[in-house]
């Protein structure tokens, strides 16, 4: 049996985008938004070592801070779980401590933004740590989540059946997601999300098209779209491998 | 154990036979001081 | 993954796949499903806290002269189909 399936963009940029996929099994579109979620590593910090914090918060609240900051994953192959990266953050208040202040031992593992605010400091105070990051799946740790808005929607098709009658008052019907008008791709934020915006004076019929889903994934920005979505399939391929090898035994 | 006046501000090592004050300025309201020893502690 | 065999007859193999979950589960039965000569296939997992048998239990059955480890082999080859297949989609797209 051989799939088939096409593959189109709606809206795309680096952590943000929406895809349409035809010819995809409810299960298997399933299996992918699953294994983004869960099952795609990235790089987080998971150890904390104070060497001074006359900060107002506990070492441990602000090692959990640490922790959910977002660190680029480098390329597939380059690290392996067990892996670890070092980075070290020294700030003296007045200051406010950011992610950027994360220095790296690393190029490749850096945070992805630089403006995640981690503390406050006032006058006299400091925060002097080094942390280890190592990658892990989001099975574990949400901090280790590269998906963190992922959802699919069947992809609607809208066809204008007839004229309104006369005098009757147009309703407004509200749709979210993608619509297909005559084999064309529209994002619904484009009339408000209201079909009566879109076909004034008109009667429409929407329905769900099979097989046709439209996802939507945002990343952390450990890695763009497309990483994560290949990586997601590559985790499901690599235990259909497992499977067909262990039964070939 | 190191313990920092709360008065003097000067460091301030507890005897165990002497009581709580400091060997200064006779204060009896000493503060615990953070250890300087490097904490490490994990992300959960 | 190491698999388990629980139960197996001519026609009917239940088998234990440790230390999966939906994610892959569910694929695997949905392609399962698309065999004509597969009758039936579910799988079954409880939840953590349970205790007791919490790796995910997978049932097939076929039809007569059809071997359920052979039909588990052609199913684990066809995920690999879609997996290949989708990538190559996307990257197309991409």
């Amino acid at each position: 049996m051989t799939a088939e399936y096409d593959v189109e963009f709606v809206e795309r940029e680096d952590r943000d985008a929406r895809f349409l996929v035809r010819g995809v099994t409810p299960a298997f579109a399933n299996g992918i938004r699953r294994a983004m979620v869960a099952d795609v590593p990235t790089m987080a910090i998971d150890t904390v070592r104070f060497v001074e914090n006359s900060s107002v918060m506990f070492d441990e609240q602000l090692a959990l801070r640490l922790g959910l900051v977002p660190l680029t994953t480098p390329p597939e192959g380059e690290f392996v779980e067990d892996d670890t990266v070092t980075l070290s953050i020294d700030v003296e208040g007045p200051a406010t401590a950011y992610s950027g202040d994360l220095v790296s031992s690393d190029d490749l593992v850096q945070p992805a933004d630089d403006n995640v605010p981690i503390i406050e400091l006032k006058d006299g105070q400091r925060l002097e740590a080094e942390a280890d990051a190592v990658l892990e799946r989001g099975k574990n740790h949400a901090k280790h989540q590269g998906g963190v808005a992922v959802g699919y929607r069947h992809l609607q098709r809208v066809s204008v059946v007839d004229d309104l009658p006369e005098f009757e008052e147009q309703e407004s019907q509200i749709v979210r997601g993608v619509i297909e008008d005559d084999g064309e791709l529209v994002p619904t934020s484009e009339f408000d999300h209201d079909l009566s915006n879109r076909y004034p004076g008109k009667q429409v019929e929407v329905e769900d098209v099979p097989n046709a889903f439209v996802f939507r994934v945002e990343t952390d920005g450990s890695f763009t779209v497309e990483e994560l979505v290949t990586r997601a399939v590559d985790s499901i391929e690599a235990r259909a491998t497992e499977l067909e090898d262990a039964v070939q035994l | 154990m190191s313990y920092k006046c709360s008065r003097c501000k000067r460091d301030v090592q507890i005897d165990e036979y002497g009581g709580v004050r400091c060997p200064y300025c006779g204060h009896r309201v000493l503060l615990k001081e953070r250890s300087r020893d490097v904490k490490e502690v994990g992300v959960n | 993954m190491e698999l388990r065999v629980t139960e197996s007859t001519e026609n009917e193999l239940s088998i234990e796949i440790a230390g999966e979950d939906h994610t892959f589960m569910n694929v695997l039965k949905g392609t399962l499903l698309e065999h004509d000569d597969i009758t039936a296939a579910t799988y079954d997992v409880n939840p953590e806290q349970s205790g007791g048998q919490t790796e995910p239990i997978l049932t097939i059955k076929t039809v007569e002269g059809v071997d359920p480890l052979e039909a588990l082999e052609e199913a684990a080859a066809d995920v690999r189909g879609k997996t290949t297949a989708f990538r190559d989609a996307f990257e197309a797209a991409a």
